[in-house]
């Protein structure tokens, strides 16, 4: 899911950071405002802890390990605009410290990852379970059904942003300048290993994350989403 | 991505490896290179030029230069060529060359024909837009993930995060960044026990529904320690003089040299532009 440097044109890097620009001030805007000043170092730690649940591997059937990204998890417990705001430190620190992810599509990476999976996992968590109690079942359903779209929707405009390339950058003979996949290979191929593994995997772990939080800690899940 | 082995050991050895890795950028950060010398406000700013230079060349000849200049600097910087690229091509290098072969056939990317292989009474054309379109995002990737690794395992990961503030990035941003760096150590450390107590305890055969249910126990309970942390952080933060604003210190110094360099980046970005250009008409 994390977009290296190369695969994207610097006019697709470019719109990105320009779109992401208005998101971060409002986000920093809001989590000012609702945040209170004690739980300034939540945030950090909220983006250290979404930079660490990407190291958990996760075994699947078949003996193999999987990721997750934590996305919707982190948004369900810090609330949409926090996790914004974590999940983008997270990604900084990987692209500019590990060489994960690349500096010039920090601007996408940040758009998929940091806008539209926490945000669309967010809604669905909270649209299923609406009104539910602090210790329901069907916040266990709800936290797996928002772990499962928003990877999902991510991962096809991650897809998305692939196939644009070779439309969007090309030689006079039609040779591809970034990633060179159309968006007939491209979305297909994000989205079918999305929705038949790793959107179980992250559906899975946000579902039983938030299970033991109600079981361990309910006051985490009722204090969460400022 | 899919990685083929046992959960436990790969979190252990995930986590070791990452404090490792640490350990060595630290040693490399603190030897007496080129790169090492200079002011991380200006270096960052120059990798960033640099990294969109291999953004925006069009003409493989060009980027391989580019990727040349990089080894040559991570040389005059008294890093392993040997590490330095091990470091570089693995991981996201070497899945870009593999996702990349496909495309130099006509089934994927049509075109003029270049070369055809027999494989078993099939023939497979590799296409002249296929095989240069490969070669340049290949060579591509590799050379932006070089300038990138190198700029990170030349300076201290803190003074880098610091040096942000040059491209006008909020203190508040600065500040989570610095402290988020430190708590990822914390973290790596309490996933690497909990691994290793798990390994004495229940050995490395566990079912995976039990498994994902250990793992999903462990990220919950990170979590509720981490939201328990807050409050002890935010007390030592106020006992350090905390009133609500974030405070960076202001400690880099820029010497003759910073400033050489930056002109030297500048002119040889302008001079790749224009050979870019000239490239393509």
């Amino acid at each position: 899911m994390h977009i290296p440097d190369g695969y994207l044109g610097p006019a697709t890097c470019g719109i990105f950071y320009a779109i992401m620009l208005p998101i971060w001030t409002a986000a920093s805007r809001i989590v000012k405002k609702t945040l209170k000043a004690r739980q300034v170092p939540l945030l950090a730690i909220g983006a250290a802890f979404s930079f660490v649940i990407m190291m958990f591997n996760v075994p699947i059937p078949g003996g193999s390990t999987g990721h997750a990204v934590g996305g919707v998890l982190v948004a369900i417990l810090l609330g949409p605009w926090a996790a914004s705001i974590a999940i983008t430190v997270a990604l900084v620190v990987q692209a500019l410290l590990f060489g994960d992810g690349g500096i010039t599509a920090i601007g996408a990476n940040c758009f998929n990852m940091a806008f539209v999976l926490p945000f669309t996992g967010y809604y669905v968590y909270k649209a299923i379970s609406y009104n539910a109690s602090a210790d329901s079942s069907r916040r266990m359903l709800a936290a797996g059904a928002a772990g499962y779209i928003g990877i999902n929707v991510a991962a096809f405009l991650a897809g998305v942003e692939f196939g644009l390339q070779p439309l969007l950058c090309h030689t006079a003979n039609g040779q591809a300048l970034y990633c060179p996949y159309g968006l007939k290979i491209a979305v297909p191929a994000m989205a079918g290993e999305h929705l038949l593994i790793f959107g179980w995997v992250e559906a899975v772990v946000t579902a039983l994350v938030v299970k033991y939080l109600q079981k361990e800690a309910p006051e985490v899940i009722e204090e969460g989403g400022m | 991505m899919l990685k083929n082995n046992n959960f436990i050991e790969r979190s252990i050895m995930g986590a070791l490896s990452f404090l490792k890795e640490s350990v060595f950028a630290d040693e490399y950060a603190l030897r007496k290179g080129l790169l090492q010398s200079l002011d991380p406000r200006i270096k960052a700013a120059t990798f960033l030029l640099f990294i969109i230079q291999a953004i925006l060349i069009k003409d493989i000849l060009i980027l391989l230069c580019l990727y040349a200049l990089c080894l040559s600097l991570a040389c005059l910087s008294k890093i392993n060529l040997g590490f330095f690229l091990k470091r570089t091509w693995i991981f996201i290098p070497l899945f870009s060359l593999f996702i990349a072969i496909p495309a130099l056939f006509s089934v994927f990317t049509p075109g003029e024909t270049l070369a055809v292989i027999d494989l078993l009474g099939f023939k497979l054309i590799i296409t002249r837009q296929g095989f240069f379109g490969a070669l340049l995002f290949v060579t591509r990737v590799i050379t932006s993930v070089s300038f990138a690794v190198l700029l990170s395992i030349t300076t201290k990961h803190f003074e880098l995060l610091k040096a942000l503030r040059i491209f006008k990035v909020p203190q508040i941003f600065v500040m989570i960044l610095g402290m988020c760096y430190r708590y990822i150590y914390l973290f790596m450390e309490i996933i690497e026990n909990t691994y290793t107590a798990i390994k004495s305890r229940v050995g490395l055969e566990v079912h995976y529904k039990r498994g994902q249910r250990i793992v999903a126990l462990n990220i919950a309970f990170l979590w509720y320690r981490s939201y328990r942390l807050n409050e002890e952080v935010y007390n030592a933060m106020l006992s350090r003089g905390y009133d609500g604003e974030p405070v960076i210190l202001h400690d880099f110094k820029t010497s003759a040299k910073d400033w050489l360099w930056l002109f030297f980046v500048i002119i040889l970005f302008m001079g790749l532009t224009y050979l870019g250009a000239k490239a393509r008409v």
